[in-house]
């Protein structure tokens, strides 16, 4: 399957769209899972584009944009995987290794270049200060979409409009001599979260809550062995009696979060009532205060709001 | 030249503030100032309102305002708002105040902003996002996108709030941030381990013959415990990012040649 023009410019537009709304609303739309759909869509497979996506969500978790720095461009590389992948026929598994990955680290440098880019733009606005020309400080202060979002674009548009041909061979390689390579390659695609559990563990202060890593481990090691477990006896079943119709899901990440959030709220309690007993907090209880009450129960609602859906 | 007397800023004001910031505040980051334009582009319209077109005044507000500034970008309107209050009302003799305001304020509500945002929020709705994608399931999408607006809405209010609290905001805001701080990781660390549990799908498909007994390598593991070999994978990678020199990249890099060679070799492979 060649890919259509139409393809191609749909697939760009949207690999621009998401460094501006990464860098501004944050919607979530920029996230390699969404990533992974939205491309899957204009592909016209969006299962094989969740499957990818959510690989490379999983491997990135932890690398979050922290003061600045760049970090790997897990979404560019989630739109090349797959649309390569639907396109030549290259296995989910295989692409997010062999193609998602290495974009992701290559993009790295775009993401720097723009950063780069952006200083001239600054300069501008120092002269237009110096003018008072507003209009000027307005237009140069965001004329940097314009690199931010060539810096993904043209790359995207580049590697779909000129990589097929690449990506064919290397798929008939892999399916051929290369089956060795094939199969690493989906065992590393497999591996992968890993790191991106590791990275998050550097973050969050895991010695201090050591424990419920413990818990969070055990339960759902637990859990998804006996509901794997379950599955597998309720489709062995329906193979050998036709009148055994049931089926069986398999474990819910919402109720293993649901856990963690309950948890959570205790933890919350414990320190609010920790503070609440220090002497300073009880003087003065304004208006000023019980706005500031609601303020935080939003952000609480936010961090831990999927317990509620 | 024009006195200033104070000015308030208006719902208008909060709106145009709220929508500058949400859509453009970062379209001018560099490595030279950062967010230092964005910052200016941001509470522009109001600053020609508090000093008046033209003035020198001006000049020097807009000179502050255009430094070096780096900060979260969930979290940046409440400095901006705590910022507006101070110089709306004492003007220009405030900018010292305000340029320290904003850089001591910077870098807390950075790492604040960093944990919770772009670190705990991704890693929970993503978990739960990716592990339904993973079985072709987008549900967990869309659940994502619904407390990311949320999260928007939050951002939008969060302005008015820090304008009309002003200073007070922050110390008194920061034993119940922290407490937050605390039960958000604790959550985000109990995810991680359930994610380690759930969602690193590999094996060790080796077999080991001794005379006629075959006896699996993987189904003793389970004996033991399992999910014992993803437990084991992150924690040798955990202890490879504590090595000096190494970056997240390399290590992704390393994860994948040993997984191609070991699974070559008929020790690993995906279940």
């Amino acid at each position: 399957m060649e890919f259509s023009i139409v393809q191609i410019l749909l697939l760009t537009a949207y690999s621009m769209y998401n460094i501006y709304d990464e860098l501004q609303m944050n919607s979530s739309l920029s996230q390699p899972v969404w990533a992974g759909m939205i491309s899957g869509l204009i592909m016209g497979d969006m299962k094989t584009g969740l499957v990818i996506g959510a690989a490379l969500q999983l491997t990135v978790l932890g690398v979050g944009t922290f003061g600045g720095a760049s970090k790997i461009d897990a979404n560019s590389g989630t739109v090349l995987a797959t649309a390569f992948s639907i396109g030549t026929g290259m296995k989910a598994a295989t692409a997010i290794a062999a193609i998602g990955v290495p974009v992701a680290a290559l993009l790295t440098s775009f993401d720097i270049l723009a950063r780069f880019a952006n200083t001239y733009f600054q300069h501008k606005v120092d002269k237009d200060i110096e003018n008072f020309n507003y209009k000027g400080i307005e237009r140069h202060s965001i004329m940097g979409v314009l690199p931010w979002t060539l810096s993904r674009g043209i790359p995207v548009f580049l590697a779909l409009a000129l990589g097929q041909g690449v990506v064919k061979t290397m798929v008939t390689y892999l399916n051929g001599d290369l089956q060795w390579l094939n199969t690493g390659l989906q065992t590393a695609g497999a591996t992968l979260p890993a790191v991106g559990f590791a990275i998050l563990l550097h973050y969050l202060p895991v010695k201090k809550h050591i424990a419920y890593l413990i818990l969070g481990f055990t339960i759902t090691a637990l859990l998804s062995t006996l509901f794997t477990s379950v599955q597998t006896l309720g489709t062995g079943l329906g193979a050998a009696n036709k009148a055994f119709t049931t089926t069986f899901n398999s474990l819910p990440m919402l109720a293993i979060a649901l856990i963690g959030g309950a948890f959570a709220i205790l933890e919350y309690k414990r320190s609010m009532a920790k503070l609440n007993s220090a002497p300073a907090a009880s003087s003065n209880n304004s208006s000023d205060d019980e706005d500031e009450e609601d303020e935080i129960e939003d952000a609480n609602g936010e961090v831990s709001g999927d317990e509620e859906e | 030249m024009k006195k200033n007397n104070g000015y308030e800023l208006t719902k208008a004001d909060f709106k145009q503030i709220n929508k500058r910031s949400l859509f453009g505040f970062q379209m001018g980051w560099n490595y030279e100032r950062m967010q230092g334009s964005g910052y200016l582009y941001t509470i522009l319209p109001q600053l020609r309102k508090i000093y008046g077109d033209g003035t020198p005044e001006l000049k020097e507000a807009m000179k502050t305002h255009n430094q070096f500034f780096n900060t979260s970008n969930f979290f940046n309107t409440i400095i901006t708002g705590i910022d507006l209050a101070v110089e709306g009302k004492e003007g220009v003799d405030s900018l010292d105040t305000v340029a320290g305001i904003k850089t001591g304020l910077m870098g807390p509500f950075a790492a604040i902003g960093d944990s919770l945002f772009a670190a705990l929020v991704p890693t929970i709705m993503g978990a739960i996002a990716a592990t339904m994608a993973a079985q072709g399931n987008p549900i967990g999408l869309f659940l994502w996108l619904a407390v990311n607006i949320a999260i928007c809405v939050f951002r939008w209010k969060q302005l008015h709030f820090a304008y009309k609290t002003g200073t007070k905001l922050v110390s008194e805001m920061q034993g119940q941030l922290n407490a937050l701080t605390d039960a958000a990781t604790l959550l985000g660390v109990f995810i991680v381990g359930a994610l380690i549990a759930s969602m690193i799908n590999i094996q060790v498909p080796l077999v080991a013959h001794l005379g006629k007994v075959s006896l699996s390598v993987q189904s003793n593991i389970d004996m033991i415990l399992p999910r014992l070999v993803p437990a084991a994978v992150v924690g040798l990678v955990y202890w490879l990012l504590g090595k000096k020199g190494m970056t997240s990249t390399k290590v992704i890099f390393i994860v994948i040649i040993f997984a191609v060679a070991l699974s070559a070799i008929g020790v690993l492979g995906k279940i």
